[in-house]
């Protein structure tokens, strides 16, 4: 009954230690709270809490003296510590509600002292603000620089929820400095990116930053100036150079998970009764009705609560979360005998009780399947993802603009929706005029007029997203230069697979797999530095022509690829130099000119990490996209960094600025 | 030479016989410093200057005073007894005055400014705060980063390192009355990491720290000396009856007991009561010093006039009349080679190199006995010779070293030339011209770059220079400081000379110092810094020159905002693609310039400061609309004119102005001839909210509207019964049949009012066909209603959709009809009971 006999064995270590990122985030924090002396209670950021729990414990901040925690919210803080310490993000909003609680403090004559901590660092804005508010003399101002927080094993991410609203739609670069001075923190514990290969305008600053302006900080060790040697390239990628991807539903497990519960800091919300043990079989067994009937109401009537989703408890997650939301259920029955359907299979746990965490992870995974496979099967969901797919092929383009009426007439979701029109917009080279302006007629109306500065972001030259078809003349130059050259892409990046779904229920055989026959652009731009050969043809399919005798487990087969040195974008000049957007290639010297030329000619038989960034959010389709393509050769991993994980209603949400209400009020991280 | 006598010669024993002290002397300095009881002093620590101060409650005779004595005026001499600093305080009265650990003399006076000295004679200010203004500073403790000050409301105030932070006020101890004597324990020496201040108050000593004030109930106070150890680990105290008490620091044990009024030749007050070490203390008088050992040992040593006592890290300095002198435990690797009859393996190989020398046999015996320990003997001697004052000692002892090396196979060199490095280093800087009596253990204490700060701050360039090439150390803080020192000197006068002959000297200085930067390879060194020293000087083309050599933009801007260069700055503050940096940029001009120009300073800038420009929207849409209207306004932004608008209706409850903040939208939508949609938009959304109106006061304000979208006020009228407002928006919006189905269709559904539903399916053929009816029904817990509409849907579909309200047996019915074997053979594969299963197989069996 062991789980793990047929689970393909995580055996090469990640080369990079990551944790090392958790512990200067943790003793930062630490320190931080160290320096006010006593009891505190500590106000934080509620957008603040997720990734603080990613790094940081509450029984520790217990240890260093923090007594009560609160949100920061509007509204009178009560504190019974001398000490109150703030912790937030340098946004306007949040110090205007400190400025008030201190100032009412004052009225009542509470006496307290203040700290300010800023995240990532102290900001001018902050200082400005508070002395408008006549409280800065009361605040003593420090910063807590917490950059990048590792959420899996390869992943790191700088949790900015509002990366990709504040870039493209307000024009705020904070986010590119903080990237850099991320990147930068990254080199300064690896060694120096040799090479930095990027797409896309904010790409490029960002590595110019990163080359230019940093690193003449004279303060920095000497270690600096070395190049790395676990590190070959950093990949810089802005998400305005792959606007398709995070449109599309996400197919993987995990990203479907995302788009359809919504995972947030690497928590799901899900209902109580999935995360606690069942209990014993001795005792009643209530669960005698029917499992669809149950699903149903455990989502209408039982609390939900919290799952931390992580690989290092649950071995099981760490197989699932890449799969084809299509095959996880063949995954989670492996092995079974009677078990066909995921209800069924879910007895059978049942009926094994038991606390082990195997058995208790391959029941969280099968109700949490239980709870996708119905919203998967609404008659919406299945249409939209036949618009999408129709959009992709530039299939009978106008039948599905009266698609997406259709959805709209039905009352689907606004993202939804809009996710859809933009997904035309993009691939047909805009929609025209007249259906156009229906449609955003119907938007309008259907959802309210207050959406109209939603539509009007996401036609403004920044984002270009929902153009007409052709430009008004008296459209700006940087529009037309805006516009996305999909059909030529789609032939030359191979984005389009066609294969039939049951081929792809047999073997992930290209990254494709994890939209279901549609690889992201992103994913196959880094394979054009990174794995060249995998964006003409597959390297898996060569692969089984080779090892004929390829069995169904995921064994790896022993002959595999040895991965190429990275050669920046060659090969592949013209087809990126057609996508908007400036391209990066720059090869950082660490010291000696004779560098570059030693990193191309280096025999590639040291393993190494190519870093990849990106610059506005990925979602988890690329990174399991990106780990496909780290399977597929020997002697490259790939790192992946992001400022945070996006999908399109995220995306969609944070432009229109109505977020999805948080749920939990409490005050726990 | 060899005649010289052994160091051991100078050494005293203590009465335990294991302890020796030295007394060494560093400077001699007869005449060159006034009479020491006469003036309040303050010593740095690391063998820096004194600083001395006229005590005013002492009587002056007439005649020996210089005439300036009126005034009050602060002398700072090296140990070696050269005056470096004088100058006349014209502030308010001093309190109290100490060393930075910079090296810097910190000057607190009664009304709680403070100043920061540097050994040229500029300084910083910086205040303690209007409280402290107030009530008055009484008295001052100063440590290395920081001070804490009693207020004449008796309490206690600390100001944490020298950047002018605001002072934090420390528990209140509830004092009456000021404290008999008081010392601070510097937060580094203590585990909480913060300050500490000990109050001798009547018997008692009180422990006081920024939350709590602890009465540590002793009973031998009032105590006139409170003195903690240089590792604050133990607290010397000394009683009005003259017993010196040595506590540890949590006052939990009594580590020695010692009556000074027994020491014979004391005359008068204890002066001072300082540590030597961490485990002796050094009680002063006039004319005498006593170290008092851990067992009450003493050691008495007497000086020829008063002096003043410094405590170091490894010892205690002491300036007297005549001498500058370093007392300290005489270090074990020097007790083991010099101890008279030692026969230790260091002392063993040190005797057979002197017999090497002299080329006496001797030598190869003493080595042969000592073969096993030679590595050991080698290393104490390397350190014994760091210890040793005299170059003539330090050679002997490396040589003694080297020598015993040679009979090692492997000894790894390192420390042995880091050894003649640093004492070289330190030979250099203790020579009284330059006058820093460093020890070796207070040179790596400090580390070398401190010492070439001290270096350079005492003007003296050349010699840091040179130190930080020996050391290789990068010399960029050197050639900071003498760049911004050259720029002083070549102040321009402030009269004569022509506007030609000052831009040539601005020329030649900046040459002068970008040569040499590059020729000593400073590549690091922020010409921003040393730009700004000439702009402070008022060298506004001096300044301008050297900025353009400065690669960073952050360093740039500051400056060049300080010196109105306001487009520069801003581009530059752009390029850094710090935010912060262009916030700082935004923010300072936004308070300096008219409004209009400053808004032309960012329109004016194009794609180039395009990112300020959005910056500053970001800024102005949370703190400050009323700019950001007249911003846009300003460079006709209509679009964003009507965003703006839209986003404040947004927040607005009142319903006129909301009417008429949409309204202004739409105004500024239809300004702009390419947004005739929006334009069109909002005059709609203007309609309906004036619509919403109309639609409340007929509901008598119970259902709310005002706000809600087309659907949603179509499906509010139907669910409250008013189908024909309904309509009349359907037709008033234009809204598409298909839409307005839907709509209907579901609210008529959540109101359960299924005959309204029935009649509205059949006013005319649906737009949207029948299964949508079916399929809301059923998610909404209708089945059974839903039946109806199944024979109106697609008859493909029927079965499924009879399946999904629960009706088998029509489903079985409807495959039958159409013949459909495979479908009803599916739909028994998912039936959920025998009794269906039967039926179903029944029908299965009637088809064949």
């Amino acid at each position: 009954m062991t789980l793990d006999e047929t689970a393909p064995p995580p055996t090469e270590e990640p080369l990079l230690d990551l944790n090392l990122l958790k512990d200067i985030g943790q003793k930062a924090l630490v320190d931080a709270l160290n320096s006010v002396n006593g009891a505190k209670t500590l106000v934080l950021d509620a957008s603040l809490a997720g990734p603080l729990g990613l790094v940081i414990e509450v029984s520790l901040l217990k240890h260093h003296g923090v007594d009560k925690m609160f949100w920061l919210e509007p509204g009178p803080l009560t504190s019974t510590t001398p000490n109150v310490v703030y912790l937030c993000r340098p946004m306007i909003k949040y110090v205007k509600i400190i400025a008030e609680q201190i100032k009412r403090h004052a009225r009542e004559a509470q006496k307290h002292t203040y700290t300010l901590l800023l995240v990532p660092r102290i900001s001018t804005l902050v200082t400005r603000i508070l002395e408008e508010e006549g409280v800065l003399g009361d605040v003593r101002i420090s910063s807590y620089n917490l950059q990048f927080i590792p959420i899996a094993d390869d992943v790191v991410s700088l949790e900015n929820d509002n990366a990709f609203k504040e870039l493209w739609v307000d024009g705020d670069e904070t986010v590119i400095y903080d990237s850099a001075q991320a990147l930068h923190s990254l080199q300064k514990l690896y060694g120096s990116f040799p090479r930095i290969v990027g797409k896309g305008d904010h790409a490029a600053r960002l590595a110019t930053l990163l080359t230019k302006h940093l690193p003449s900080d004279s303060s920095t060790p000497d270690a600096l100036q070395a190049e790395s040697e676990k590190i070959d390239s950093l990949i810089v990628l802005d998400r305005r150079v792959d606007m398709i991807t995070p449109l599309l539903t996400q197919l993987t497990y995990e990203g479907l998970t995302d788009e359809l519960i919504g995972i947030k800091n690497s928590h799901v919300e899900l209902p109580v009764s999935l995360l606690t043990p069942p209990p014993p079989i001795g005792t009643a067994t209530p669960s005698a009705t029917p499992a669809a009937a149950a699903s149903t109401s455990l989502k209408k009537v039982e609390p939900k609560k919290k799952h931390h989703l992580t690989t290092t408890t649950d071995p099981l997650f760490a197989e699932l979360r890449d799969l084809n939301f299509s095959s996880v259920g063949k995954r989670l029955n492996r092995g079974r005998h009677q078990a066909k359907t995921v209800a069924q299979l879910r007895d059978f746990v049942g009926k094994l009780g038991g606390l082990q965490t195997e058995h208790q992870s391959l029941r969280l995974h099968t109700g949490l399947s239980e709870l996708l496979v119905p919203m998967t099967h609404t008659e919406q969901f299945n249409k939209t993802l036949e618009i999408q797919q129709n959009l992709l092929a530039s299939y009978e383009i106008t039948a599905q603009i009266s698609a997406i009426e259709d959805l709209i007439a039905q009352g689907a979701d606004l993202s939804t929706v809009v996710r859809l029109l933009c997904l035309a917009s993009i691939t047909c080279g805009g929609v025209k005029l007249k259906a156009l302006e229906n449609l955003k007629r119907e938007i309008l109306q259907a959802y309210g007029y207050n959406y109209l500065p939603l539509l009007l972001s996401l036609a403004s030259p920044s984002l270009a997203v929902l153009l007409p078809n052709p430009l008004p003349a008296a459209s700006p130059a940087s529009l037309a230069a805006a516009k996305y050259p999909f059909v030529p892409l789609r032939k030359a990046l191979r984005l389009l697979i066609d294969d039939s779904p049951e081929a792809i229920d047999e073997v992930e055989n290209d990254i494709s797999f994890v939209y279901s026959g549609w690889a992201p652009i992103s994913v196959r731009l880094v394979q054009c530095v990174a794995q060249k050969g995998g964006v003409l043809s597959n390297p898996a399919e060569r692969e089984k022509a080779a090892a004929a005798s390829a069995d169904g487990t995921a064994q790896h087969s022993p002959i595999k690829a040895q991965a190429h040195p990275i050669a920046g974008w060659r090969g592949f000049e013209d087809v990126v130099a057609t996508i908007p957007g400036e391209t990066v290639d720059i090869v950082q010297t660490g010291g000696a000119l004779t560098a570059p030329v030693a990193s191309l000619l280096r025999p590639m038989q040291k393993p190494t990490t190519t870093v990849v960034f990106f610059l506005g959010g990925c979602t988890y389709t690329e990174i399991a996209a990106l780990r496909w393509v780290g399977r597929q050769n020997r002697g490259r991993k790939f790192l992946i960094a992001t400022t945070g994980i996006v999908n399109g209603n995220s995306i969609i949400e944070s432009i229109s600025g109505v977020a999805r209400s948080a749920g939990s009020k409490d005050a726990a991280i | 030479m060899s005649a010289a006598e052994r160091p051991s010669s100078r050494w005293q024993i203590m009465q335990d016989g294991k302890t020796f002290y030295k007394r060494q002397q560093l400077y001699s300095i007869p005449g060159k410093l006034p009479h020491l009881s006469d003036y309040i002093v303050a010593g740095c620590r690391h063998g820096g200057p004194i600083a001395l101060m006229r005590d005013h409650t002492k009587l002056v005779a007439l005649g020996r005073t210089t005439s300036a004595m009126t005034r009050a005026q602060i002398q700072v001499y090296s140990p070696a007894g050269d005056g470096l600093l004088l100058f006349s305080w014209d502030q308010g009265k001093i309190i109290r005055f100490g060393w930075t650990a910079d090296e810097r003399l910190a000057i607190l006076n009664e009304e709680g400014t403070y100043r920061l000295y540097d050994l040229q004679g500029d300084y910083q200010q910086h205040s303690l705060g209007n409280e402290a203004g107030e009530m008055g500073v009484i008295d001052a403790r100063i440590h290395d980063n920081g001070l804490v000050a009693l207020t004449g409301s008796l309490t206690l105030l600390e100001v944490k390192g020298w950047e002018g932070s605001r002072p934090l006020t420390l528990a209140s101890a509830g004092l009456s009355q000021p404290p008999s004597s008081w010392a601070i324990i510097p937060p580094d020496l203590n585990i909480s990491r913060h300050v500490e201040v000990l109050l001798s108050v009547d018997s008692t000593i009180f422990s006081v720290d920024n939350l709590e004030c602890i009465d540590q109930r002793l009973s031998q106070g009032p105590f006139t000396h409170v003195s903690p150890s240089p590792n604050g680990k133990s607290l010397a105290l000394l009683t009005f009856a003259g017993t010196l008490l040595v506590v540890s620091s949590d006052f939990q044990r009594t580590l020695a007991e010692y009556k000074t009024a027994e020491v014979a030749g004391a005359v008068g007050p204890v002066n001072q009561v300082e540590w030597c070490g961490i485990d002796a203390i050094l009680v002063t008088w006039d004319n005498l010093v006593v170290v008092v050992g851990p067992f009450g040992d003493t050691l008495e040593y007497s000086y020829s006039g008063p002096t003043f006592a410094v405590t170091e890290p490894d010892g205690v300095r002491i300036i007297g009349p005549d001498v500058c002198d370093l007392i300290q435990k005489v270090p074990s690797c020097s007790t083991s080679i010099f101890r008279p009859g030692s026969t230790s393996a260091s002392a063993i190989l040190y005797d057979a190199w002197e017999s090497f020398s002299q080329r006496s046999p001797k030598a190869d015996e003493n080595i042969r006995s000592i073969r096993p320990e030679l590595a050991t003997a080698v290393d104490e001697c390397i350190e014994a010779a760091g210890q040793e004052w005299e170059p003539y000692w330090q050679r002997r002892l490396l040589n003694a070293a080297k020598f015993g090396r040679g009979f090692l196979d492997l000894h790894n060199p390192t420390d042995f030339i880091n050894m003649g490095q640093t004492l070289k280093v330190l030979n250099a800087v203790r020579f009284y011209e330059i006058g820093v009596p460093l020890t070796y253990l207070q040179y790596i204490h400090a580390s070398p770059s401190h010492l070439i700060t001290r270096l350079t701050a005492r003007n003296m360039h050349l010699l840091a220079l040179r130190i930080s090439t020996y050391l290789s150390i990068k010399p960029d803080a050197v050639l900071k400081h003498w760049a911004s020192a050259k720029i002083m000197r070549s102040r321009p006068t402030a009269t004569g000379s022509g506007a030609d002959a000052d831009l040539g000297g601005d020329e030649d200085v900046c040459k002068l110092i970008v040569d040499k930067f590059e020729q000593l390879g400073g590549a690091d060194v922020s010409y921003a810094e040393i730009a700004k020293r000439a702009w402070d000087v008022g060298r506004r083309g001096l300044a301008t020159k050297l900025l353009d050599h400065e690669p960073r933009a952050s360093d740039q801007v500051p400056l060049l905002l300080s010196m109105q260069e306001d487009r520069l700055a801003l581009v530059k503050a752009v390029d850094s693609g710090d935010t912060d940096l262009v916030y700082h940029v935004l923010l300072h001009l936004h308070k300096r310039l008219p409004l209009g120009s400053f808004f032309r300073l960012i329109e004016d800038g194009g794609s180039q400061l395009a990112p300020a420009s959005k910056l500053l929207q970001v800024y102005a849409r949370e703190q400050n609309r009323e700019m950001l209207r007249d911003f846009f306004y300003s460079d006709d932004r209509r679009v964003e004119s009507a965003v703006l608008s839209l986003e404040e209706a947004a927040g607005i409850l009142d319903p006129a102005s909301k009417i008429a903040a949409v309204r202004a939208a739409q105004k500024f939508f239809s300004e702009d001839k390419d947004r005739a949609f929006e334009s069109k938009m909002m005059d709609e959304s203007a309609r309906l909210l004036a619509f919403q109106q109309q639609l409340e006061k007929e509901a008598d304000g119970k259902i709310v509207f005002f706000g809600l979208s087309v659907n949603d006020t179509i499906r509010t009228c139907l669910v409250n019964g008013m189908a024909k407002r309904a309509d009349k928006v359907k037709s008033d919006f234009k809204v598409p049949d298909k839409r307005f189905w839907f709509v209907k269709m579901q609210a008529l559904i959540s109101s359960s009012d299924f005959e309204s539903l029935d009649t509205f399916s059949r006013s005319k053929r649906s737009p949207i066909g029948y299964e949508p009816f079916v399929r809301y029904l059923v998610d909404a817990g209708h089945p059974k209603e839903a039946i109806p509409y199944i024979a109106r849907c697609d008859s493909p579909k029927r079965a499924d959709l009879y399946v999904d309200c629960g009706e088998w047996r029509s489903a079985g019915k409807e495959c039958k009809e159409r013949g459909d074997k495979n479908k009803l053979e599916m739909i028994r594969g998912r039936c959920p009971n025998s009794l269906i299963a039967r039926e179903l197989d029944q029908i299965l069996a009637s088809m064949k």
